[in-house]
């Protein structure tokens, strides 16, 4: 049972390492945590480029707020 | 909502600030559902295959050696294999909608402060339908591919150019093609002669059309001229020229044919090396390296299409020009700026003019023509062609080697048979060849053309007419040593023609005076029949005078004869060859009732062949009539003298009657007006006239130029001369006798003058005779005479009227023909004028 748990433990390790020697491959930036979390909603049912779109929007904001606290900073 | 806490945590994970704030992180999870309920990247088919191609295709432009992509496939292996996933498809296609994606975003620069520089790529247009498209690979489309998706749409290919290429290869061969074929109808213009099958499932573009257009001409002037080939292989009688005509296409054919075979060849090879015809696919870019193609086609087929069109326009000529006109038609090309076209028919004209060489070399060196079917531009008169060996032969046994028994008798039975062939000569001579100039190849020239037409001429005539065909073979087996004759050699054409033109008519001048003693002929004539004997021409006239003054009926040829050969005998003619005396002969003209003797009577001197050649019967006709005139001159001159003698003599001796003493003295002037005037004449005829054209004649026989015809000309102007200032003629229409009958007449004039003064003298015989009677009575001396009545006093005056009357009307026409001499257009008539009346005797009696 255990032994079990583990195989699917470390299957799942090796592919999320595929996945993400893919990602760098890709040139996506995305580091292994956030894959995983992106692989696992695409398991779920996502619509995988809906969820690309989520990401460069994400990223849009994030770009746009890491200005934001150069000048909160300050205030 | 299940995704909730995994979008938390993405919104987390990749926005930073957003961990600390939760009303931002709300915003933004619920700005993210949002976007993952629309409806981005619906309808999109789960092919993984397919997404990566579209990625390793990408990888492979963002580093060409290939590394990349390598990898990627190893990777994609490696997560099928993995049995975690069930939706690696939608994995991998996440990865490269984030790749594709985060590349747009490269160019914003506030990006490029945090993010570090992605490899750099190539792609620099790329699109959301790039996914779509299926064949792009470069950014924009070329107008070709445009071209071909719209075909592709319209769903009608091109038609393949291999098949084409095919047809078109048929086409060169005048062979309609699957595609392509000719038009069935002859009367179409040349733009119609193609009909392109329409073939629903192709089409065949305006271009292609084009080049196949320029193709088939090549196909039809083949057919031309293949046909004519063929046409003319088959039709009887056709010339020679023509056939080396035919035989050089034919060649050219041969070549052409060749060269249809190396192309088919490579057409093979193509399909073969492709495979597949049928489906034919077309290649962007690459083009084929073997093989053909229509435009190749067109190349080679090139420099073949303006032989082709020389050839057809030779083919065209062909139909009706003929022979000499059909080389020159030829040569008329190879004044040609285009050095391809000049060497063409260069090369056609040396073959084609070959015949027409050796039928040249045949007639320039031997005289014969070997023309079957006539195509020499020396042509040859049918009616005479028998007469070449006819002719001569026919004569052989009559007069041909003079014979020493040869009389006169041999002549007699033979005149009729003469009379026939003697025609031939000079006709002979300038209607057997007829001289065609346009079939005279312009390359010789029009003046070489006639010393060719002369020499072949004279060749043959010394052949056949001159019996010297030795002489002729010799010549013609000599010469063969030299070169041949060909078009390239112009100049030495035209050395050898002048060569042949030189020998020819130096032989026939040889032939002519050596052979067959031309100048004696022209000797007698002159002498004869013109009275250069002076003696044989007073012998003659003692002899023959009595019987002419007979009436013309009472005259026999034998009696005629037979004076002349006495006349001959006695006088220094009889010296001369028999040859020439066995030609002499005296004849009476045709006479009408009423004509005495001296009107009808006429020597004769008969030629034959082949110096008939030069005294043709036109000239003879005016020897006779000059014979005629000094004839009738010489009898004035015979009777002026008898007339002169009698007065001179007996009236001084024995006729004494005082009384009429001033009348002899009147008689006797002008007697020696009428003598003067004849004696002034006569010597004009001979010195003047005939012996200084029968120096021009001798002076252009010693030079021995030109050819027989140059020959006939100097003797005809010999003649004309002669007979033109003889005869007094002036060159004024209509009044060229006047002269001529003024002379007539004053010759009647002195005869019945002559007369007259017989008359007087008798009547003065007898008067004396009664006087001395009368004496001798006086005397008483019987002399037997019985005195005679006295004759009539009227039948003195009557006489002494006519002697009066004929002195002066001798004296009026005298002065008339002075006046008309003086104002003659010819010199040497003028001059005799002056001679007439060298002392102003004519004019001071005018001006009395």
């Amino acid at each position: 049972m255990s032994t079990r748990e583990s195989d699917r433990i470390t299957s799942a390790q090796q592919t999320l390492d595929i996945l993400y020697e893919m990602s760098q491959l890709l040139n996506t930036q995305l580091d292994k945590e956030t894959l995983a979390t992106c692989v696992g909603m695409i398991e779920s049912g996502v619509n995988p480029e809906a969820l690309a779109a989520v990401i460069q929007e994400l990223r849009r904001e994030s770009s746009v707020l890491s200005a934001q606290p150069a000048t909160g900073s300050h205030r | 909502m299940s995704l909730d806490p995994a979008l938390e945590t993405l919104v987390s994970s990749v926005v930073a600030g957003a961990r600390n704030n939760t009303h931002l992180k709300t915003d933004l999870v619920s700005h993210c559902q949002d976007i993952l309920t629309s409806h981005i990247g619906q309808g999109q088919e789960p092919d993984l295959g397919h997404l990566a191609d579209i990625i390793k295709r990408q990888l492979l432009h963002s580093s060409p050696s290939g590394a990349a992509s390598l990898k990627f496939t190893n990777l994609l292996s490696r997560l099928l294999d993995q049995p975690i996933l069930s939706k690696k498809h939608a994995s991998v296609l996440f990865l490269h909608s984030l790749a594709t994606s985060s590349r747009q975003n490269i160019k914003k620069p506030a990006f490029l402060s945090n993010i570090t520089l992605p490899p750099p790529s190539r792609n620099v247009v790329p699109s959301p339908f790039d996914v779509i498209s299926v064949n792009q690979q470069s950014g924009g489309k070329s107008k070709a591919e445009l071209l071909r998706e719209h075909r592709r749409k319209t769903d009608l290919p091109q038609l393949p150019e291999a098949l084409l290429i095919r047809d078109a290869l048929y086409l060169l061969q005048g062979i309609s093609g699957k595609f392509v074929r000719f038009s069935l109808h002859d009367d179409t213009d040349p733009e119609d002669m193609l009909v392109f099958l329409d073939d629903p499932r192709y089409v065949i573009t305006a271009p292609i059309k084009a080049v196949i257009h320029r193709l088939s001409e090549v196909g039809y002037l083949y057919t031309r001229v293949s046909a004519f080939v063929q046409d003319r292989e088959a039709a009887p009688g056709v010339g020679m020229i023509e056939q080396s005509l035919c035989h050089h296409l034919q060649a050219q054919l041969t070549e052409y044919y060749r060269l249809i075979a190396i192309l088919e060849s490579q057409m093979a090879s193509k399909s073969i090396h492709s495979g597949e015809i049928m489906i034919y696919i077309p290649t962007d870019g690459i083009e084929e390296e073997m093989g053909l193609t229509l435009r190749r086609l067109d190349v080679w087929i090139n420099e073949w299409r303006l032989r082709m069109r020389m050839m057809s326009i030779c083919v065209e000529g062909a139909r009706d020009a003929h022979g000499g006109a059909l080389v020159n038609l030829i040569h008329g090309y190879t004044d040609n700026g285009d050095p391809f076209v000049r060497r063409f028919t260069d090369e056609l004209l040396e073959e084609v003019s070959k015949p027409f060489f050796a039928t040249l070399h045949k007639w320039l060196f031997s005289g014969e023509l070997y023309d079957p079917f006539s195509e020499f531009f020396v042509a040859l008169d049918l009616t005479m062609a028998h007469l070449q060996y006819v002719h001569p032969s026919s004569l052989a046994g009559g007069i041909g080697p003079p014979s020493g028994d040869g009389g006169f008798g041999g002549f007699g039975g033979e005149a009729d048979d003469l009379s026939n062939v003697r025609e031939g000569g000079l006709r002979l001579w300038e209607t057997k060849y007829q001289f065609q100039k346009n079939m005279l190849p312009m390359f010789v020239g029009e003046a070489f053309g006639r010393k060719i037409f002369s020499t072949g001429k004279s060749l043959n005539f010394i052949r056949y007419s001159c019996h010297d065909s030795d002489w002729v073979v010799t010549r013609e087996k000599m010469s063969n040593t030299g070169g041949t004759l060909k078009y390239s050699d112009i100049a030495g054409l035209e050395r050898s023609i002048d060569a042949a033109y030189q020998i020819a008519s130096q032989r026939l001048f040889e032939v002519f005076i050596e052979k067959f003693k031309l100048l004696d002929h022209l000797c007698a004539l002159k002498n004869y029949l013109m009275l250069g004997h002076g003696d044989f021409a007073d012998q003659l006239m003692e002899a023959l005078g009595p019987s002419l003054t007979k009436p013309a009926n009472t005259l026999y040829r034998h009696n005629l004869t037979a004076t002349l050969e006495t006349a001959i005998r006695s006088s220094n003619a009889q010296n001369d060859p028999t040859d020439v005396l066995r030609r002499l002969d005296a004849r009476m003209l045709e006479y009408s009732h009423g004509e005495i003797g001296w009107d009808v009577f006429t020597l004769e001197y008969k030629v034959d062949a082949p110096i008939d050649t030069v005294f043709d019967p036109e000239s003879m006709e005016k020897y006779l009539k000059l014979f005629k005139y000094l004839w009738q001159m010489k009898r004035i001159e015979g009777a002026l003298n008898k007339g002169w003698m009698r007065i001179a003599g007996g009236a001084r001796t024995f006729l004494r009657v005082p009384e009429l003493n001033s009348e002899w003295h009147r008689i006797r002037l002008v007697m020696g007006e009428m003598i003067h005037f004849v004696r002034q004449l006569q010597a004009y005829c001979h010195l003047e006239v005939i012996e200084c054209s029968w120096k021009v004649l001798i002076d252009f026989l010693n030079k021995k130029e030109g050819d027989l015809d140059a020959l006939i000309n100097a003797h005809r102007m010999y003649l004309d001369r002669m007979v033109k200032k003889i005869m007094l003629l002036s060159p004024r229409a209509g009044k060229e006798e006047n002269v001529l009958m003024q002379v007539k007449e004053s010759f009647a004039t002195i005869l019945q003058f002559r007369e007259a003064s017989d008359n007087f003298y008798n009547y003065c015989l007898s008067e004396s005779a009664r006087r001395d009677g009368n004496l001798d009575t006086n005397r008483g001396v019987f002399t037997g005479a019985e005195g005679g009545e006295m004759q009539p006093p009227d039948a003195l005056v009557k006489i002494c009227d006519r002697l009066k009357e004929y002195s002066s009307s001798f004296s009026d026409r005298a002065q008339t023909i002075v006046q008309y001499l003086q104002v003659h257009p010819d010199l040497d008539c003028r001059f005799l004028g002056i001679r007439l009346s060298f002392s102003d005797f004519y004019k001071s009696k005018k001006a009395q």
